[in-house]
């Protein structure tokens, strides 16, 4: 039904797809996968109207189509459900579904009327019973917003309907709903386009799967194929598991008791020196608002912290740095990098209230991390926004180890960069903790908390569900802790 | 709606201020407050920024806002009297030109902002002056002596109000009914709420943008013209501060710096809220120097009390 032949894109001259033909069916879940910059998300903007291919051309019913924007893609009836939130805050609900075609009247002016019923019938298929059409969606949790998401794409009545690692913030009943939703579209002739990285799903859910690499199309195998065998395809070599030892000590470098904050409450755990304590948990679950608390970013209500025993009050980020305690945050985009600003004056930013700004000392700072690191930068003058996410997310690590951290908290440590850049940051992360450093590991690739972890904290709405030792922790058991499943 | 929300909807928090001094000023001042000529005095004074704010609420829904509307005001009355008055155009025509005149600098406006990418702030700062230049070049030390078809527009009086408070009214209600029932409008609490959302929704942002500019210009022309007819003379310095003054309206009244909110009854009553503490200052014979302070510290205490409750309504 929808076919896409020979699309080729790039991107300042780097080459983002090439040569990609690929057919969906209706009535088929057709799964994507790929590493994160494989071009799976290239390809569904061309899909959906947001971009156009250099080369190659978009077909449906055999018929070649050329896709100007976004509502002419709708119009032929190709809806996407985006990874990022495409929602307003300040509206409600119902105005969120229908943003630019709401159900007019014979005067066309809005049917406020049917909009309500249109959106209350959406919301009762999605099984969404304590909110109402006119709720206003900043009030809404992230599983919520995720979930009105989805009904804003099925409120088109799409025949190919693209789904972007659609339950990155779904909890395990919303997950429910919308998996026996896919499969209702697939029983109505609908085309659905999977995009998700976690192999679970896509085993029980899908028809077929096709990888990309790099931006070539690496095959289409159908969804019995074993996980290992499609990871591979992925990655081009299997992982090598269970790679790292612990060094984790008995000397307790934090202590939290009872700590309770904005999105978090009655939060208790330690990190001992040399150890990796992971942080599970689905976005909204307030792993995030405890991390930034921790670091002195934002306020806690009540409760106390202790590091190496001695009572410890973060009142800001200034405070904590000064007690050895660094943050990495999770988008390093808006949160860790000046991004105009050389790969120097980025990680010497942290030193700006103590040293001089002194070039050349900044630069000899930078050169130093720049091999420590593997920084892969013509020199340390270049601005970061220049790099690579591998290498920018890099930097941001350089700037965090140059205070020197006894506890680094890091927040989404490998988002969106390449499965090289990915092991060397968990070599430079567990090197660390043979110097005896404790790390806080905030993350949602749950493989990754399983690889590097001593220990695994669960977090779902707020409060800490368990701690699994490494021996213990397993896929299933940490995703069904992460919502709310004991 | 519940209550807690009603205290944060600031055209309920808004409307009570007023309502209650209203009533404590009928209190004090019965004889001169409470009159039909006090009150169509101070309709007729907030009539005309009224007519601008409409436009600016829609900017500021969108997140953008528009500093050279004052000097649009000047233009667009200097345009009409200058051609009524050294070329004998018949008034329609005149206030036709002085229109289309305000319809292209909007167009200029939104265009080089939401084309070229210039940022809202800067494009339309510079527009003032530049529109200021060309309002001085035509009216010059002013313009008087209009034809009776274009006094009539703003110094004639219907069911006892003047003509710009109907011609207000006319518009706050055509402006409130559109933004409250066509997508067209609703749009902007799209674009303003969250830009990249309001794209990826398939909205043609940058079009909307150049409207909005195009819909601020023209309600400044029709200020300008009114005020003119009012008046009964073209000044170059008409409209001068006004942009300030509209813009502390439309944030009295609901709107955010940074989009996503406001209404367009928030933009009335804003500037009525202003127009009453003037009125009041004015009955009450404290000196007109007091008036800037007093709306300064009530624009930082109305922001300020709604970032508390915000702050308190997160944890």
């Amino acid at each position: 039904m929808l076919a896409l032949k020979n699309i080729s894109k790039s991107f300042g001259g780097i080459k983002v797809l090439e040569q990609v033909t690929l057919t969906f069916k209706r009535g088929e879940v057709h799964a994507l996968c790929g590493e994160n910059g494989a071009g799976k998300s290239t390809l569904m903007n061309i899909i959906s109207g947001n971009l156009k291919p250099d080369t190659g051309s978009v077909e449906l019913h055999g018929k070649p189509v050329i896709i100007e924007d976004v509502l002419e893609a709708e119009s032929i009836g190709i809806a996407i459900v985006y990874q990022e939130r495409s929602l307003v805050d300040s509206l409600t609900i119902a105005e969120n579904i229908f943003p630019v075609n709401p159900p007019l009247n014979a005067w066309k002016l809005i049917d406020h009327k049917a909009l309500h019923r249109n959106t209350a019938l959406l919301l009762e298929k999605l099984q969404l019973k304590d909110i109402r059409p006119d709720t206003i969606v900043g009030k809404l949790s992230a599983a919520q917003k995720g979930m009105i998401e989805i009904a804003k794409a099925l409120a088109k009545n799409p025949a190919v309907l693209i789904l972007d690692e659609p339950t990155a913030s779904l909890t395990h009943e919303e997950t429910k709903v919308l998996f026996s939703i896919i499969r209702q579209l697939r029983q109505n002739n609908v085309a659905i386009i999977y995009i998700s990285h976690r192999m679970a799903e896509i085993a029980i859910l899908a028809d077929k799967v096709s990888v990309l690499k790099d931006g070539v199309l690496q095959g289409t195998v159908p969804a019995t194929t074993p996980v290992e065998k499609v990871v591979q395809m992925m990655v081009g070599r299997t992982l090598a598991a269970s790679a790292f030892n612990s060094n984790a000590t008995e000397q307790v470098l934090l202590r939290i008791e009872q700590l309770s904050g904005s999105g978090f409450r009655d939060i208790s755990f330690t990190v001992h020196s040399g150890e990796i304590l992971g942080l599970a948990g689905l976005t909204g679950s307030g792993r995030t608002s405890l991390a930034k608390t921790i670091f002195g970013d934002v306020p806690y209500h009540s409760g106390q912290m202790f590091i190496n025993g001695m009572p410890f009050h973060p009142q800001n980020p200034g405070r904590a740095i000064a007690s050895h305690i660094a943050y990495l945050p999770d988008d390093r985009k808006t949160e860790g990098l000046f991004i105009e600003k050389s790969v120097a004056d980025n990680i010497a930013s942290v030193h700006l209230d103590t040293a001089k700004y002194h070039k050349k000392t900044n630069e000899q700072l930078a050169l130093q991390y720049i091999s420590q690191l593997s920084i892969r930068t013509p020199g340390p003058g270049t601005p970061v926004r220049k790099l690579s996410g591998g290498n920018q997310q890099k930097i941001v690590l350089a700037k965090w180890l140059s205070v020197s951290p006894e506890l680094l908290i890091v927040n989404e440590p490998t988002h969106g960069i390449d499965i090289g850049a990915k092991t060397e940051i968990y070599h430079i992360l567990k090197n660390l903790t043979a110097k005896g450093k404790g790390i806080i590991m905030v993350s949602s690739e749950l493989p990754e908390l399983l690889l590097l972890a001593d220990r695994i904290a669960v977090m779902y709405q707020g409060l800490l569900m368990d701690i699994l030792p490494k021996q213990e922790a397993t896929e299933e058991k940490l995703a069904a802790l992460a919502s709310g499943i004991r | 709606m519940k209550l807690k929300d009603r205290f944060t909807d600031r055209i309920f928090t808004l409307g009570g201020s007023i309502l209650l001094l209203c009533i404590v000023m009928t209190v004090i001042f019965p004889d001169k407050f409470a009159t039909i000529d006090n009150f169509s005095q101070l309709m007729l004074n907030l009539s005309i920024d009224t007519i601008v704010a409409v436009g600016m609420m829609v900017l500021m829904i969108a997140g953008m806002f528009d500093l050279s509307v004052g000097s649009v005001v000047a233009f667009a009355g200097g345009m009409a009297g200058y051609l009524m008055y050294y070329h004998d155009v018949n008034f329609v025509v005149a206030i036709i030109a002085g229109l289309a005149g305000s319809v292209l600098i909007g167009f200029v406006n939104g265009w080089l902002i939401a084309r070229v990418g210039i940022n809202p702030m800067i494009q339309t700062l510079a527009m003032m002056g530049i529109i200021r230049g060309f309002a001085l070049m035509l009216s010059g030390a002013g313009i008087q002596n209009f034809p009776y078809g274009y006094i009539v527009i703003g110094q004639s009086k219907l069911l006892g109000l003047q003509m710009p408070v109907w011609y207000m009214i006319i518009i706050l209600l055509l402006f409130a009914y559109f933004a409250k029932n066509t997508s067209f409008f609703r749009r902007y609490y799209f674009i303003g709420g969250n830009e990249k959302a309001a794209r990826l929704s398939g909205i043609h942002v940058e079009k909307m943008k150049v409207w909005a500019f195009v819909i601020s210009a023209t309600l400044a022309g029709i200020a300008g013209i009114l005020l003119s007819s009012r008046l009964g003379a073209a000044l170059s310095t008409s409209g001068r501060g006004m942009e300030m003054r509209v813009i502390t309206a439309v944030i009295l009244g609901g709107a955010s710096l940074s989009g996503g909110y406001g209404k367009i009854w928030g933009a009335f009553l804003g500037a009525l809220f202003m127009a009453l503490i003037n009125n009041i200052l004015i009955l009450s014979r404290v000196s007109g120097y007091w008036q800037e302070v007093i709306l300064g510290v009530i624009l930082i205490a109305a922001v300020g009390i709604d970032q508390l409750i915000l702050k308190k309504m997160e944890k």
